[in-house]
């Protein structure tokens, strides 16, 4: 049996007919036949066809019968039926019931018949390449998944250790250390967490389904910047919350979002400023929620503006630490939960970042 | 400092450093003079087995992780479960782990046997103040 090429069963009760068929395709296609439906489902219980073409007029068993019959235990080959009458009720019967590719009218035309085998081959190969691709994307899929978790515990975990011992040997004070270098490796331990974490941020918003449930912004944004308030704590935060109405949307998202603009507000402060500011502002109304998230940091250099929700971009004005990659999840939690963001810098004087997230709270019910 | 005399503190993990780290904090910190470290989970069921015979059970603090090879954190409480109420009831667990996991943190906040989740770098601080709070009915 050769691989590559188009293997046929044709099932009709005139042995001529099937005579006739292997004599005009035989060159082509990979031929075999049964005389009654009986004898053709004991065939396919051995060999492996791509194409059934059966006849509708048989004893004991229909065309139509037969297909229906087999195309739950083989759903994969092409069928397509022959037929002496052009009864349309048949037509229809044998396309609804039997799932059928192609009709075709007794006696056939050589090349009508060749023309259709190769459309019905052709539907079959791409339905097949296209199982197989589900397969190996499904495979990709949980092994990426696997590698998160992975990620998220296997790299994180030596991380944590290392950190744990920095911290006993500031409570037991067993290590002489005056240049400060268990500082300096406890900065560069969590600057690598920071950016694992990142990575987990990014995948978990790509791949987390998105769940709707009441959002209490006050709540969200205060706790938002009690994460962030040590890291700097000459900076005044003001946050204006204006929640007349319920709020419902994807706490996860949502919080991702705000934390890494926050974050950045925080973390791109002038270093001689004297007072330093971080503006939160949001209104919620019925259909959508706006917040508002300024600053009067370094600000963004306009040529700069385009680029900042590129992954991996990072400006070249200024020397923080970053990975480039903040914004960018920023903009595909935006993208996940259909919000919106503008951004407005002045360099020198400051940002101002403008969301709007749909509120999916359902006012109409 | 700890007062629950005669109270024991059992650590699962299997990680070494951190079993290490661990029975430090607890010694700095004074929460216990008996320290058990397992490196598998398998063998503290075995310890805990040959406890069920004491007349005794002392109060029993547990650190346990949550990812390791063969018997993981979970796997362990499942197996815990099924031991007798004596020994149960004095047995306390505080998961430990760096876990970012989603369904890692919400199963260990699922589970009626856990008290408390505490991440790592487990903090002096943090590790007093979840003992402190298991006790509180106690003294």
């Amino acid at each position: 049996m050769k691989e590559n090429r188009i293997r046929i069963l044709y099932i009709d009760d005139e042995v001529h007919n099937l005579n006739a068929f292997k004599a005009s395709f035989r060159r082509s296609y990979e031929i075999y036949t049964a005389n009654s439906a009986q004898e053709g489902k004991q065939l396919l219980k051995s060999i492996d066809v791509h194409i059934i073409i059966a006849d509708q007029k048989m004893p004991v068993s229909t065309g139509v019968e037969f297909f229906n019959e087999i195309k739950d235990t083989l759903p994969d080959p092409m069928r397509i039926l022959l037929t002496g009458y052009t009864d349309v009720e048949d037509i229809i019967d044998a396309i609804n019931k039997g799932h059928i590719f192609s009709y075709i009218k007794k006696p056939w035309d050589e090349h009508e018949l060749h023309r259709t085998i190769q459309n019905a081959y052709e539907i079959y190969a791409t339905r097949k390449q296209l199982k197989e691709k589900i397969v190996e994307l499904e495979k990709i899929n949980d092994e990426l998944n696997r590698f998160i978790y992975s990620t998220s515990h296997d790299l994180r975990s030596p991380l944590m250790s290392v950190l744990g011992i920095i911290n006993l040997s500031r409570l037991d004070n067993s290590v002489t250390d005056p240049n400060g270098y268990l500082n300096m490796i406890e900065v560069c331990i969590q600057k690598l967490d920071g950016f694992i974490q990142k990575i987990i941020e990014y995948y978990r918003n790509s791949r987390l389904d998105v769940e709707y449930e009441k959002i209490n912004f006050d709540h969200l944004l205060n706790e938002c910047i009690s994460q962030f308030k040590h890291q700097n704590t000459a900076i005044e935060f003001q946050v204006t919350v204006d929640q007349p109405v319920d709020f419902k949307g994807d706490t996860f998202r949502i919080s991702v979002i705000l934390n890494n603009l926050i974050s950045n507000a925080v973390k791109y402060q002038k270093p001689d400023e004297v007072h330093p500011k971080v503006n939160m502002a949001v209104k919620v109304e019925p259909h959508k929620a706006t917040l508002l998230i300024s600053d009067n940091g370094i600000g963004i250099l306009s040529e700069h503006l385009n680029n900042i929700f590129k992954m991996f971009f990072r400006s070249k004005n200024n020397n923080k630490p970053g990975s480039g990659i903040g914004l960018y999840i920023v903009k595909e939690a935006l993208n996940k939960i259909g919000g919106t963001i503008n951004v407005e810098s002045k360099y020198g004087e400051g940002t101002q970042f403008e969301i709007s997230i749909p509120n999916r709270n359902d006012f109409d019910s | 400092m700890i007062s629950i005399p005669d109270l024991r503190v059992i650590l699962i993990d299997d990680n070494e450093v951190d079993l290490l780290l661990h029975e430090k904090l607890i010694a700095i910190q004074q929460i216990s003079r008996t320290v058990l470290a397992f490196n598998n989970a398998n063998k503290a069921l075995e310890f805990l087995s040959s406890n069920i015979t004491l007349p005794r059970i002392p109060p029993t603090v547990i650190l346990l992780d949550i990812q390791m090879p063969e018997m993981d954190g979970f796997d362990f409480l499942e197996a815990f479960d099924s031991y007798p109420a004596r020994i149960k009831s004095q047995c306390h667990v505080i998961m430990v782990s760096s876990s970012l996991d989603y369904s890692d943190i919400s199963r260990t906040y699922a589970n009626p046997m856990v008290v408390k989740l505490l991440k790592k770098p487990l903090l002096a601080k943090e590790l007093t103040a979840a003992v402190t709070e298991i006790f509180r009915d106690f003294s």
